[in-house]
């Protein structure tokens, strides 16, 4: 075993994570450099895990409710989350039928001056009826004002 | 397994509102986040900050938190995000960071007061100090990438799953970093009983 390897290997020998460890120990004992080298990884290993733990300011709990109180922009249990998702679904839901109400009310109020009978037979049909109506004097197609478009 | 439970059980509480549970879990988790920001951030002012930050966002975010995480990993997680934002807004002012240890009002290190849990040795616990100072400082000179990994693993003894989880990267860049940053407190940690007497030398030998 050279240096190079022995000092990839010195923190999983530490660990006991090396398989086979008899060519590693082999060379500790016949290289000053890497015995040293062993012995600095020893004693950072022992350090680190013994570093003392700092113990939190005494009046972190008081603080943190301080804190807590002085958040009304987050309700304690994301209710303005939760309502928003609510009542998103049942808003676009409605504007679904409010525009679909109108789109019907404006079908029957619309003067049918096509050679269309039916306006759902094609595209070009309805196409040409919304003109139509989009064209007719009065009154404002109620298709406009149920989507609060105004002209 | 029997603490996880406990845990979950301490969540659920404190996600129906229940004022003493995120009490306890504070109580359960006040020492060891202080300590880790405090060596991230290195001085206790703004420690004493992030660590207030860290709880009230975790009170914030208990309902959006499901379990998928241990709560430790999760409040790391918060932990670490309030580092790193704080020392990029800080690295944004001091083009250095280093870390200097807590100091008191006046500026000056001040006196860790620590139980000493080593050997009752004087002269091992001298040493010990020492060394720690050594380890300490070797630390605050990591970078922030490094150092986090490196606090993670040695120091909190979270996994490498864990890490890889709070820090949302993959297991081999846990493990690569981790091997960076130890690399570079023992050549600091050699350094130092390089030139230490012969006495304190063997002292950290086997």
């Amino acid at each position: 075993m050279n240096c190079k390897r022995f000092e990839r290997q010195i923190w999983a020998y530490l660990e006991g994570q090396l398989p086979d460890a008899r060519a590693f120990e082999a060379h500790v004992g016949a290289c000053p450099r890497c015995q040293r080298q062993l012995e600095a990884a020893r004693a950072t290993s022992r350090a680190l895990r013994a570093l003392p733990r700092h113990p939190a300011p005494e009046n972190l709990a008081a603080q943190v409710r301080r804190r807590i109180a002085e958040s009304p922009a987050y309700p304690r249990l994301g209710w303005a989350r939760v309502w928003r998702r609510v009542a998103l679904a049942p808003a676009l839901g409605l504007l679904t039928i409010a525009a679909w109400w109108g789109w019907q009310a404006q079908q029957t109020n619309a003067p049918v001056n096509t050679a269309a009978e039916d306006p759902t037979e094609s595209l070009v049909a309805l196409h040409e009826q919304l003109e139509a109506a989009d064209w007719a004097p009065s009154p404002t197609p109620s298709y406009f004002i149920s989507t609060g478009y105004t002209r | 397994m029997d603490t996880l439970s406990g845990e979950a059980r301490l969540v659920e509480r404190a996600k129906a509102q229940d004022e003493a549970a995120f009490e306890q879990i504070m109580n359960l988790y006040a020492d060891r986040l202080y300590s880790y920001i405090l060596r991230m951030v290195g001085n206790a002012t703004d420690a004493e900050d992030l660590v207030q930050e860290t709880f009230l966002r975790a009170y914030q975010g208990l309902p959006n938190f499901d379990g998928r995480a241990s709560l430790g990993t999760w409040l790391y997680r918060i932990a670490t995000n309030l580092c790193i934002d704080h020392q990029r807004r800080r690295a944004r002012r001091v083009p250095t960071v280093s870390y200097s240890g807590q100091e008191d009002e006046d500026g000056e290190p001040a006196e860790w007061d620590f139980p000493d849990h080593q050997t009752p040795n004087p002269l091992q616990a001298v040493l010990n100090r020492e060394l720690e100072a050594v380890v300490e400082d070797a630390i605050g000179k990591l970078s922030p990438k490094l150092r986090t990994v490196l606090l993670l693993y040695d120091v909190e003894e979270l996994s490498y799953e864990e890490i890889a989880r709070v820090l949302h990267i993959p297991i081999g860049t846990v493990k690569s970093r981790l091997n960076h940053a130890r690399a570079q407190i023992q050549k600091a940690v050699a350094a130092y009983l390089e030139d230490a007497p012969a006495a304190v030398q063997a002292r950290f030998a086997k």
